[in-house]
């Protein structure tokens, strides 16, 4: 199978194509987990927050999950309770929330409590809470060692393994290796969106051969340079409608920063802590004022600033009156495109082109 | 009531004197309701919280016309409102329309990250009014107990996690370090302790006022009557009027039993009002009594008092401190916490129906509620539903409201009947 095709086979099916092989699975609900770590200890990295394409056209529903799940709750959270009730993560030995992220310890608590109440099955796979916390503080990391060593103790006893800074050293390379390979893309566009993304259901061993295959695209200069902000899309809706319009040259949503390869950093845990605690472009990096200072600084050059959130964002709504002001200074154009639902529809998307249109007029 | 009286009179002098403070220049911290008020109340910071300010901006009726600016100003509708509604009159910047003319900028502004927005709120505080903004982080407990209340008051150790109390001790530490140097006072660790153990004492006497209530064969006074002597002293907590209140209050609460007073006398149901208060009117929750002899027993506020206050010192008070602020939220809203709490909770007040506060778009407050409907209803409790914000009455309707609980509260009379 040609790179490109094995990529968008990897992004269609998610975790549901990855195949246990001889390293357990380990699922990643929520970005800010290195996986560098996981990689280091024998274990495989899946992301699991992401549901199948498929699941859109009738995923599973359990009656226990929708007696608990109130309406207003994360898509990315239901979709996985319900998947997780349905038996898709049997296969995995371990799933780590992070709770930093907006929709994991929700997640979390709702199955942990499902599974004590019965309503799941009690057995695999594992669950772990990863309640590192985005502050740089001498207190905070103090707390965030002991959580690392909280998570390296339960990857040893899933992999059987012990982890060794050698092999961790190893895994980081092989990341680093990753995000200099994804950093050549400078363009944003629904196939490098796709190409990025697919990493997170392969190996980063793997995910590198397969992105030396495609020919790296560079931003046509004469563009009109778009960025894209909001809350965590998993498809690439918004690359698609911002074609038309220009390039997008920077997506700092959550499954559009650099991704994977973001939360490696040194190649020593402690220096790995550091880098994940102090990372600005986090939405919940204490201070707040960081990630919006980031968000300036990353959305420099733009002309047009597209945003939107999920009907449940909590956080990064707070975020765009004060883009809107601090980016009018530049002449940059915001549109705010509201809502965006969590598999657009045909609808939806006229809409926002129709939006961005009019603001450009 | 008298006390009741008496603590709404006590507290209108004592926001009187606030303001006079506040108008003068005083400096005066701006906090949110999960943060360890004790330690501004221990360095005499005068202080406003967040969902208290709240609260007063939407019982004055300010809150639709700050939500619908809200949007204008391009902050989108489903953001939490309970703890943004303060922020928003401040960037609307129309002072006379605000009670008290609104607020000057504070000195210190502290939050603890227990809910997505919080941060925010608190750093566009901290960029409007320049003022240095202290955040509490805010990590889970990663395998909580769901009969959190009873280790909470001596193995709070175990309970909230030593690495977790660690880290609350040491962002507190940095807190009171911020107040010494605000207020030129030292903090006087002999004299906090004692002053914690008065805290102690009074969430003690609040306890046997929930107890006498829960055992009284018919509910003594409304919860409208409890939130002030209750949520009044708590505020003031730990000092010497504060105290003396709750005793008095006990006392009372205690002659209007033996006295045999019943509230609704012709009292068929007892419920309980699940979430925080519908601030916009809170005369619906005298909206059953006459129709149906329905009444609320119980309310948050005073069984929370003991159960999320009374941490034991064991010798280091600022630790227990750390205990009780370190989850506090949490307890009343994550499952398995939330759900056992309130089915322990409905057992010992004898409760038959609850209605249930979701407000969707403080979204923090209402997760864990379905599983804590599915808990009541397998423990005998009917539960009804009430989809409302606590401070913004705009998709409140009232008659429609009514006309459902009500129509539940046949069918629950019909069936036991």
């Amino acid at each position: 199978m040609e790179a490109a095709a094995e990529m968008y086979q990897a992004f269609r099916e998610r975790a549901d194509g990855v195949a246990l092989g001889a390293q357990p699975l380990v699922g990643l609900f929520g970005d800010g987990i290195p996986e560098a770590l996981v990689s280091a200890s024998d274990a495989r990295p899946v992301d699991v927050k992401a549901p199948p394409l498929a699941d859109g056209r009738g995923g599973p529903i359990f009656p226990a999950v929708s007696a608990v799940v109130e309406r207003f709750m994360d898509d990315f959270a239901t979709r996985f309770l319900h998947r997780l009730a349905a038996g898709a993560f049997d296969k995995f030995d371990l799933i780590v929330f992070a709770r930093d992220d907006v929709a994991a310890l929700t997640a979390y608590q709702y199955a942990q409590e499902l599974r004590r109440q019965g309503a799941i099955p009690d057995q695999t796979p594992r669950f772990h809470l990863w309640n590192f916390i985005h502050t740089d503080s001498d207190a905070a990391e103090a707390f965030n060692r002991l959580e690392l060593d909280r998570l390296t103790q339960t990857l040893c006893e899933v992999s059987g393994t012990t982890l060794c800074q050698d092999t961790l050293a190893e895994a980081v390379k092989t990341e680093k290796v990753r995000a200099t390979i994804l950093d050549q893309f400078d363009v944003h566009d629904a196939e490098t969106f796709v190409w990025r993304n697919a990493g997170r259901w392969m190996t980063a061993g793997r995910h590198v051969e397969l992105l030396r295959e495609i020919p790296v695209k560079a931003s046509e200069q004469d563009n009109r340079r778009i960025g894209l902000v909001g809350t965590a899309c998993d498809l690439p809706v918004l690359h698609e409608v911002c074609g038309s319009f220009g390039t997008v040259v920077a997506d700092l949503q959550p499954y559009g920063q650099v991704w994977p390869a973001n939360n490696s950093g040194p190649e020593d845990t402690v220096g790995m802590l550091r880098h994940l605690a102090r990372y600005p472009l986090h939405i919940r990096t204490n201070p707040p004022g960081r990630y919006t200072d980031m968000l300036i600084e990353k959305l420099a050059g733009c002309d047009l600033v597209v945003s939107s959130v999920d009907r449940n964002d909590d956080s990064f709504g707070w975020e765009v009156p004060v883009l809107r002001q601090r980016l009018a200074a530049t002449g940059t154009t915001v549109v705010d495109l509201g809502f965006r639902p969590f598999r657009p529809g045909p609808d939806w998307i006229e809409t926002a082109r129709e939006a961005i249109q009019e603001a450009l007029q | 009531m008298t006390c009741a009286e008496a603590a709404t009179a006590f507290q209108r002098d004592w926001l009187k004197t606030l303001r006079t403070k506040i108008r003068n220049g005083e400096d005066y911290a701006f906090v949110n309701a999960d943060t360890p008020h004790e330690l501004f109340h221990f360095m005499d910071v005068p202080m406003v919280t967040n969902q208290w300010w709240s609260a007063v901006i939407s019982a004055k009726q300010l809150a639709p016309h700050y939500f619908d600016f809200m949007e204008e100003y391009g902050l989108h509708s489903h953001l939490p409102r309970y703890s943004s509604l303060p922020l928003v009159a401040q960037i609307e910047g129309d002072t006379d329309r605000q009670p008290w003319g609104g607020l000057p900028s504070p000195a210190l502004l502290c939050a603890r990250q227990s809910s997505d927005e919080h941060g925010r709120i608190f750093q566009r505080w901290s960029d409007l009014t320049g003022a240095p903004l202290h955040l509490l982080s805010a990590p889970a407990v990663v395998d909580p107990v769901p009969n959190w209340w009873e280790a909470a008051r001596d193995d709070w150790e175990t309970l909230y996690g030593t690495a977790r109390l660690d880290l609350m001790v040491s962002e507190m530490q940095d807190l009171i370090t911020a107040l010494e140097k605000l207020t030129g006072r030292r903090f006087d660790e002999d004299k906090f302790a004692t002053y914690m153990a008065k805290i102690d004492r009074q969430e003690k006497v609040l306890e046997d006022i929930a107890h006498m209530i829960a055992t009284a064969p018919q509910v003594p006074m409304r919860i409208s009557e409890q939130m002030p002597n209750v949520m009044i002293p708590q505020w003031h907590r730990g000092t010497d009027w504060a105290l003396a209140h709750v005793e008095a209050f006990r006392d009372e609460v205690g002659e209007r039993i033996n006295a045999g007073l019943a509230e609704c006398p012709g009292e068929q149901i007892r419920m309980m009002w699940i979430g925080a208060g519908l601030w916009f009117d809170t005369s619906f929750y005298r909206a059953f009594e006459d129709s149906h002899g329905a009444i609320f027993a119980w309310s948050m506020y005073l069984p929370f008092a003991a159960d999320g206050y009374i941490r034991e010192d064991k010798g280091d008070p600022l630790r227990a401190l750390a205990a009780r602020v370190s989850a506090m939220n949490e307890q009343l809203h994550q499952p398995p916490w939330v759900n056992a709490w309130m089915v322990e909770q409905a057992k010992r007040f004898r409760i038959d129906v609850a209605l249930m506060l979701i407000p969707e778009h403080d979204r923090f407050s209402g997760y864990g509620s379905l599983f804590a409907k599915q808990a009541l209803e397998a423990a005998g409790v009917r539960v009804i539903e009430v989809w409302s914000d606590m401070v913004d009455p705009r998709e409140w309707n009232r008659e429609a409201v009514t006309a459902e609980v009500g129509t539940a509260l046949d069918d629950y009379l019909r069936e036991v009947a």
